[in-house]
């Protein structure tokens, strides 16, 4: 897909140097129509192109953990230890292994992935302009409609009792999964260098 | 100096300009696995090119060439 979207700017790119070297072949009707084509219908596809290929990238764990800050927090995914919560879904593919930092983290709404944009380069500003917070803390807390998009409706999450007795504290958010002393080993980078790690095979 | 007046070859010209200077640059961004490559996509890539666009257009909307009847 990349490919078929840089051999489209290689085409625009070249169009563009034809009338850069010789903008004179334009008085004919032709050249005018190529022009037009060459300065502004494919170069707009390039922009919408561009932009579908780097918000798809984004979604990659591949991505998160380019940024030195998040590391750790890709290390912690291989953690041995089956309350360690974002481990445990990694490891058991509850959540598409190459895309698992976005499927617990992703804002699920209709300006969702615009808004995640605008967080992801108030992150970007931080850890090259000003400096990153440590330990890194998420804006607001970590919400439950983020586990139960996935987890509501879900016949071992409904039939659990413990769930089923708290679902409307769970639903309006009063009681966190993560913080009521449920599901609380989540990433834990400060102790990494005590955990054990495990090995998937190839 | 009024816009009809540059005429629209320097027009392309810068047009052009831009536009290869965005889309190598996109290129770029694309090749390059990393955060700031959306930054260099969106905030000089897209930029350059969107420009040349509305240059492109400028050039269509405001230079007008003289019916071939009325060229001396």
């Amino acid at each position: 897909m990349i490919g078929i979207l840089i051999a489209q700017i290689v085409v625009s790119a070249v169009l563009a140097s034809i009338f850069l070297i010789r903008p004179s072949v334009t008085t004919g009707a032709a050249w005018k129509i190529l022009a037009f084509i060459g300065l502004c219908v494919l170069p707009a596809l390039c922009i919408v192109g561009g932009m579908n290929t780097h918000m798809q990238r984004s979604e990659q764990r591949r991505f998160c953990v380019s940024c030195h800050a998040m590391v750790p927090y890709g290390q912690s995914l291989y953690v041995d230890d089956p309350t360690h919560l974002p481990a445990q879904h990694f490891q058991n593919h509850r959540v598409p292994p190459d895309m698992a930092c976005f499927a617990c983290h992703a804002d699920y709404t209709i300006y969702g992935p615009l808004k995640d944009k605008m967080r992801g380069l108030t992150r970007i500003y931080m850890q090259y302009v000003s400096s990153p917070p440590n330990p890194i803390r998420i804006e607001g807390g970590y919400k439950n409609h983020q586990c139960l998009h996935c987890h509501a409706g879900a016949r071992s999450f409904e039939e659990n009792p413990v769930h089923s007795a708290i679902m409307d504290s769970l639903t309006s958010e009063q009681m966190s999964c993560l913080t009521s002393g449920c599901h609380d080993t989540a990433h834990d980078v400060a102790n990494l260098n005590h955990a054990k790690f495990w090995k998937a095979t190839q | 100096m009024k816009l009809s007046a540059i005429g629209i070859q320097r027009f392309l010209r810068v047009s052009s300009a831009l536009m290869i200077a965005g889309l190598l640059l996109e290129i770029v961004s694309l090749l390059w696995f990393h955060p700031l490559s959306f930054v260099l996509f969106a905030f000089v890539a897209a930029a350059l090119i969107g420009l040349g666009i509305v240059v492109y257009l400028v050039s269509l909307v405001f230079v007008v060439t003289p019916p071939a009847g009325n060229r001396n």
